[in-house]
């Protein structure tokens, strides 16, 4: 139970960080919806750099390049080209999904490298997403870079006739969060399961995306929605460490996705939005020309 | 850059020649003015005067084309707002540069150099505080914006400019969403600024009464030049309208008695939610006759659009009737609204009354792919509704190129005439017109004036819903004016008075034998 | 940008119009391709050798040819399942889920017949291939119209909704044909059973009549977009759902229909790569590569603008890209997932051209300054 309990945490390290680099993408009024293909780039190129240099710290800093690189051009698309962002992501999954396919597939198998040392049985990422949360929420509510990512998000243009760089501050957001995106990606392949195959993700970066919603753009409420995705996740791997034998492995796959369906519709309601407030952000995915 | 001191009637700001172009547009040609400090100097502008630019290139959205701005004599450059901000311009915007989502306080500090890389709120909640009690403002800092009246709103934008030490404030349209008490405060407030030695400049077009009661000096502009300059105390509401339009201006439309028919449209107490699920219609009763004009006065967030929606199917109410020649249709879809006979022209011109990238047939085609007359057995003839739509483009005088065109490509005033004109092709029994004339030129504004009288002459019931009392006062047969979503009494037109309305619009309910 | 006496500047456009958006798509194509060519060379082969083997297997081999129909028929399918909700401005990235859904329904029939118990089985072809191919179209649409209630019911994110089903019956495929599943065939080895020779798909001149049915929609399609009432209501919805409300257009039965529409044929997809496709027969443990092959449908209804007609050439092109693809992949030896590599290149490609849809570069002479004093305007 104990051991289920840390792989559960381990899985919700990786939504928490996934989702967060969203959360602040989003915040600043910028929609990645392929968060899914900015990890499996991550996490190839990450576990390529870490087995061919047998350095982990190599391996995640190549990922949060490689991210925070895709971030960016997610914003030159969607800033200065001023493009459909929903399009830009899905291309920015589909290049992800695709071309991770091809350059990765040399480097099917374990990674084969001894294990990052755990803190209290627990992967480091766990208090590394902690921090995270934490810094995140302090910034975006305490500070003055977090009014300005807020309001760009809200109304660019408000933002612009107080003398905001919008361009600046939602490049600054959509690279930090590509490079977060990045990292999240390699915590799993670098360390939750250091194997690398085929289109292994299987939609973590789209409950990820989901999660955002669920948190109504707070860190907080998205740290407790990932333990739980991240629980009913390991659930769906390991049923019989605690309902063994009621439904097939399979069908047990199928329930965190059910969920995260479930969740989306609850918060859609009526009766949650006037009780909860619409807090997604204004300006979320549109694209914005400055004036001046 | 700021002197030391500023004596009342020193010139602060001036304007030389400036002159502004936009691809096949001469926006401002040759400005020349002075605002002094201490005084508040109108700028009068029908729309299209010129009046937008010169507003953003004072506050350095755009950059002139040829001519100079001089602040306390020196030569000025803005690149940006924060170079105005930066040299103590600030700006009131009509449609409010603010953030509902943040709180007062974060709105004013927000992009204030002076707010700290950790947000000091303690600090600058003390110094607006001691701006709101010199000038006389109320307004709770750790609100949201959301949910702040227009008034309050407008309160916001000026703290948020003084805040940023502004000297000279530029005020967008500062009366046209407020209620007359709250214009009351707005003109004190500003007062003790003048006395403070600032220089107000309000940008106004339609509201001539409050230029006199506001400003002692006008500039006025017509066609992007400067067609006058004059002192309030040397010219009168007329003088001033024939130098904004550069003709005499028919104040009153012609009232004309229409026979009134049996009765159109019953609405018995409504009750309905806004889309935040506030309350926002209670309990409203009345009905429309055919050949009426039924007003509707009130300032914007008083219910007034919550009602038009239900009226024309697009919301459903809470409680009570909606009855339409005698049949309750409270229950009906939006398209049975249509296909009974309701006409409605919206608020929103671009994003609900009509479709930018559609064409201007493809825009017509949303009031008749239901229409059994273009509309056979679910195949749409696009030829015919093609051939209405460029009929209707002349008879209703839309300076467009051709049926063909995009919506989005048509100004202001030709995409109202083009929904009024859809709307009307239908020959609608009840009209519901919201707003049908806001932010319209005069011309623009007369022209769909008339078309709506001539509706009322057709025994149309129709239902109109302003902003602008005098539109409502000289257009309606019975005006009710509305206020936090009742209204405060129904009164026949002939004895609607300018000061009771504009009271009973403001929330007093006189007692019954005031009526 | 100056280039002596011209200027380059990016203009922005009015409208764009139909072969504006052609020649853009095949700029973009071209573009996609040439890019590629880095792929090639880095793996060592001469780009036109191997752009030369994907063609060539794909258009005029005998065996390769075939294949690409087939391909074409899959994709061309895929992209209307895309389409139709595109056109209402909403979109479909669950053509995967419905498709499996589609099959699994199909399959659902014949395993009621008894095709699994026996092979050989000589079942009324006429009663069990239309039951077939209606069950399909009933379990993809079931599926599809999931994620068109919940946005017209409660406006949920159409994105994620049908992103969260493909996953979903991804693993109920994997619970019906592995494992002892229901589906399971008789070799054991994660395939589904095999359809009896009685009830495979009809071949007209050699070639799936599903073919028929594809192009058939492509006309239907055009039709319904030019020249109908529900036509009008789904564009309308998809340019503004505020002003399509306003004009008496459902806010709830758009969303439903065009995901029903979408999921259905979709699920003719499905129908038609595991139960007619000559070879196949079955629903493949390899099922997930055509899930992933539909997102092809994507890139072809964005580059077709969500036009029926303009789809099918674009689709018969990366049918054949993706089939040669394969083909070249294993003759030149190049490390799998090519195709892979391709679809995403062609994708983010294709993107960055979206950009021309909205703007276009203009040559302008540069003699001094023009005069444009014509009109006032405020």
């Amino acid at each position: 139970m104990w051991e289920f309990m840390v792989r559960s945490l381990d899985a919700s390290t990786i939504f928490t960080i996934a989702a967060l680099s969203e959360l602040l993408g989003q915040r600043s009024g910028i929609l990645n919806v392929g968060v899914e293909g900015v990890m499996l780039f991550g996490a190839t190129i990450g576990f390529m750099v870490a087995q061919t240099t047998g350095s982990y710290l190599l391996g995640f800093l190549a990922a949060m390049a490689i991210g925070g690189l895709i971030g960016l051009i997610h914003g030159f698309f969607s800033i200065t080209l001023g493009s459909d962002q929903v399009v830009n992501g899905m291309g920015i999954w589909i290049l992800g999904f695709g071309l991770t396919t091809y350059i990765g597939y040399p480097y099917t198998g374990p990674l084969g490298m001894e294990r990052i040392p755990d803190i209290l049985g627990l992967s480091p990422f766990f208090f590394v997403g902690l921090a995270l949360i934490i810094i995140a929420w302090f910034v975006l509510t305490k500070t003055s870079l977090g009014l300005r990512i807020r309001s760009v998000g809200e109304n660019p243009s408000v933002a612009e006739v107080s003398g905001i760089n919008v361009a600046r501050t939602r490049y600054l957001s959509v690279t930090t969060s590509g490079m977060l995106m990045g990292f999240a990606g390699a915590i799993y392949s670098l360390d939750y399961n250091p194997v690398w195959s085929n289109d292994f993700l299987m939609g973590w970066g789209f409950i990820a995306l989901a999660l955002v919603f669920f948190s109504m753009w707070h860190p907080f409420i998205l740290l407790g929605g990932s333990i739980l995705f991240g629980t009913l996740w390991q659930l769906s791997l390991n049923p019989q460490l605690v309902l063994p034998d009621v439904l097939s492995r399979y069908i047990w796959r199928t329930v965190p996705f059910a969920i995260t369906i479930g969740v989306l519709v609850l918060m859609s309601t009526k009766w949650f939005s006037s009780r909860w407030g619409a807090a997604k952000p204004e300006a979320l995915g549109l694209p914005y020309e400055e004036k001046g | 850059m700021l002197p030391e001191s500023i004596k009342h009637g020193d010139t602060v700001l001036e304007a030389r020649g400036i002159t502004k172009r936009f691809p096949g547009v001469l926006a401002n040609d040759q400005i020349d003015f002075e605002i002094k400090a201490g005084e508040i100097h109108a700028i009068l502008g029908e729309n299209g005067a010129g009046k937008t630019t010169l507003m953003n290139i004072l506050f350095g959205l755009h950059q002139p084309d040829e001519g100079e701005l001089y602040l306390y004599g020196k030569k000025v450059n803005f690149k940006s707002p924060l170079d105005a901000i930066g040299l103590g311009i600030g700006m009131v915007h009509q449609n409010r540069k603010l953030i509902p989502a943040h709180t007062v306080i974060e709105n004013i500090i927000l992009g204030h150099p002076r707010a700290g890389a950790i947000l000091n709120l303690k600090r600058a909640g003390r110094e607006i505080t001691e701006l709101c009690d010199k000038y006389g403002f109320k307004i709770d800092l750790k609100a949201k914006v959301w949910q702040l009246s227009e008034g309050e709103k407008q309160v916001v934008e000026i703290l948020k400019a003084l805040y940023r030490g502004a000297k000279i404030l530029i005020l967008d349209e500062p009366t046209s969403a407020l209620a007359p008490p709250e214009i009351k405060r707005l003109l004190d407030s500003i007062r003790i600024m003048t006395v403070d030695e600032l220089a107000i400049v309000p940008f106004i077009t339609h509201k001539l009464p409050i230029v006199f009661e506001i400003s002692e000096r006008v500039t006025v502009l017509r066609r992007g030049r400067v067609s006058a300059r004059l002192a309030t105390t040397e010219t009168t509401q007329k003088g001033l309208a024939r130098e904004m339009v550069g003709r005499d201006v028919i104040f009153r439309m012609e009232q004309m008695t229409v026979e009134k028919g049996k009765s159109i449209l019953h609405a018995e107490n409504l009750v309905a939610f806004n889309d935040k699920g506030v309350l926002a219609l209670k309990d409203v009763s009345f009905s429309v006759q055919e050949g009426e004009i039924f007003g509707i006065a009130g300032v914007s967030g008083n219910g007034q659009q919550v009602l038009a929606e239900v009226l024309a199917g697009l919301r459903k109410p809470q409680g009570g009737k909606v009855i339409l020649d005698g049949a309750d249709i409270t229950h009906s879809s939006t398209l049975d609204f249509w296909m009974k006979g309701i006409g409605y022209i919206p608020s929103e011109r671009i994003d609900v009354g009509s479709i930018g990238e559609f064409s201007l047939a493809e825009n017509f085609t949303m009031n008749y792919y239901f229409d059994d007359r273009f509309s056979r057995g679910g195949i749409v003839d696009y030829k015919e509704i093609r051939r209405l739509t460029e009929q209707m483009i002349s008879e209703y005088d839309v300076a467009a190129p051709g049926p063909d065109t995009t919506a989005k490509s048509l100004s202001g005033g030709n995409l109202q005439k083009l929904i009024l004109a859809r709307v009307l092709s239908r020959k609608p029994r009840l009209l519901i017109a919201n707003l049908p004339t806001q932010g319209l030129d005069i011309g623009a504004t007369e022209f769909v004036q008339k078309k709506i009288m001539e509706a009322k002459k057709e025994k149309a019931g129709i239902l109109l819903i302003s902003e602008d009392l005098d539109e409502v006062l000289s257009l309606s047969d019975r005006v009710a004016p509305m206020y936090e979503g009742e209204f405060m009494g129904i009164i026949p037109g002939g004895e609607a008075r300018r000061e009771l309305v504009g009271a009973m619009m403001a929330g007093l309910k006189p007692k019954v034998e005031q009526l | 940008m100056k280039l002596g006496s011209f200027e380059v500047k990016l203009e922005k456009r009015v409208a764009l119009r139909g072969w504006e958006a052609t020649l853009i798509s095949i700029f973009a194509i071209l573009f996609a391709l040439v890019v590629f060519s880095y792929i090639f060379l880095r793996a060592g082969v001469d780009p036109l050798t191997g752009y030369k083997a994907i063609f060539s297997y794909a258009f005029t081999s005998s065996f390769g040819l075939p294949l690409t129909i087939n391909r074409f028929i899959f994709l061309l399918l895929c992209t209307y399942a895309f389409i139709i909700p595109m056109r209402a401005g909403l979109w479909n990235i669950g053509m995967a889920g419905q498709l499996y859904a589609g099959a699994l329904s199909a399959f659902a029939v014949a395993y009621a017949f008894g095709a699994k118990t026996s092979q050989n089985a000589v079942l009324p072809a006429g009663l069990v291939i239309p039951l077939m191919i209606a069950a399909a179209i009933l379990g993809s649409a079931a599926i599809g119209a999931i994620a068109g209630f919940l946005k017209g019911r409660f406006n949920t994110n159409e994105i994620v909704v049908t992103m969260m089903i493909n996953f979903i019956t991804y693993w109920v495929v994997a619970r019906m044909i592995k494992e002892g599943g229901l589906f399971m065939g008789a070799s054991g080895e994660g395939d589904g059973f095999k359809l009896p020779e009685s009830i495979y798909a009809p071949l007209i001149e050699g070639v799936p009549f599903t073919l028929f049915i594809a192009l058939g929609l492509a006309l239907l399609l055009f039709f319904l977009f030019a020249k109908t009432s529900i036509g009008y209501q789904i564009k309308a919805y998809g340019k503004s759902p505020a002003a399509a409300k306003y004009a008496g257009i459902s806010p709830f039965n758009i969303p439903l229909l065009v995901f029903i529409l979408g999921g259905l044929i979709a699920g003719l997809a499905g129908y038609h790569y595991f139960a007619a496709v000559p070879g196949v027969y079955k629903i493949t443990k390899n099922y997930g590569e055509f899930g992933d092959l539909a997102f092809y449908g994507i890139i072809c209804g964005l580059i077709s603008q969500g036009n029926s007609l303009a789809a099918i050439p674009i689709a018969l092109l990366f049918g054949g890209l993706t089939n040669g693809g394969r083909f070249a992949q294993g003759k030149l030896k190049l490390g799998f997932g090519i195709d892979y590599a391709l679809l995403g290149v062609l994708m983010i490609t294709l993107v960055a051209f979206q950009f021309f849809y909205r703007y276009r570069i203009v040559w302008v002479r540069t003699p001094g300054k023009e005069a444009s004093d014509v009109g006032i305007h405020g």
